[in-house]
């Protein structure tokens, strides 16, 4: 008998004879807590997604946007669904035993977090003020916090969008680290399920995010 | 055990297609963004790759099942 099947064994005793709700039961519960703070995270980020279309709408002109990086802009959002591939992945090699592969996949998409993170604080933000550009692709953002409404807003919405990435980073992290030490299993893998739907959600918020800041309106100098 | 990797197989397979999807998706959305640009059309592929991460991805459809993973 494995490690983990005697403990989910002993788990299962253990169950039996306290007032612990079964597995089943609890697993449900979380799903709801989770998905519901993620219906509580909409209101936090629908207000942002909205704050833009008012505050950069210019009567006359329409819907408008700052000038930024397109090319930064789209690498930035296929690192983050890569990413979120490799957790699906991750999380499906875990519901099927490979534990191996969920290691390098979780580990995987921490790293794509950390490029996604380098790439809109570091490059976008340009925090160290560098310049350098590859083939005519410009590196480096020049929006700055005196760029006004557009700086205000730009860096409300990636600012705590980021905030969020670097979150999700620590908890693949940490959900990698329970993983080495053999804490899931197929049967019992609530972590590596929550730390996927985290993740998949910060997914989300880009998907509605990357346009609004990227391509929607036309581009102001 | 084989049933079990086939499983996975297909899983994996799934999780490829609906990668490949948004990739598309964002690709759609970029073009729509620099040659008709388009709010509506925007707002249409945000919806598509928003419903295929919350369904293919989050699994929305477990929150109302009984069993377990």
């Amino acid at each position: 008998m494995s490690a983990t099947t005697a403990e989910h064994t002993h788990d299962l005793q253990h169950e039996a004879h306290s007032h612990v709700p079964p597995y089943h039961v609890q697993l449900k519960s979380n799903r709801m807590g989770l998905w519901l703070f993620f219906i509580s995270e909409i209101f936090l980020f629908g207000a942002l997604f909205a704050a833009r279309f008012y505050l950069w709408y210019v009567p006359g002109v329409g819907q408008t946007r700052p000038e930024l990086s397109q090319e930064l802009g789209l690498l930035a959002t296929t690192v983050l669904l890569v990413s979120s591939y490799f957790v699906f992945r991750g999380e499906t090699a875990m519901e099927h035993g490979d534990r191996s592969r969920f290691l390098n996949s979780y580990m995987m998409a921490a790293l794509l977090g950390l490029v996604f993170f380098v790439a809109v604080v570091v490059m976008e933000w340009n925090v160290f003020g560098l310049e350098g550009s590859i083939a005519g692709i410009e590196l480096f953002g020049h929006l700055g916090v005196d760029d006004g409404v557009y700086a205000g807003v730009f860096y409300a919405m990636t600012g705590m969008h980021a905030l969020h990435v670097i979150t999700g980073v620590m908890l693949l992290l940490f959900v990698w680290n329970r993983g080495r030490k053999g804490d899931y299993s197929p049967e019992r893998h609530w972590g590596v399920e929550g730390c996927a739907l985290y993740w998949h959600y910060v997914d989300v918020v880009w998907v509605f995010f990357y346009p609004a800041l990227y391509l929607i309106g036309t581009a102001v100098h | 055990m084989e049933k079990n990797a086939d499983w996975k197989k297909a899983a994996q397979r799934l999780g490829m297609y609906v990668f490949i999807g948004l990739m598309v998706l964002t690709l759609i959305e970029y073009a729509v963004s620099i040659y008709l640009n388009s709010t509506v059309g925007l707002f249409i592929t945000m919806l598509l790759k928003s419903a295929l991460i919350v369904y293919y991805f989050m699994h929305v459809y477990r929150l109302w099942r009984e069993d377990s993973h």
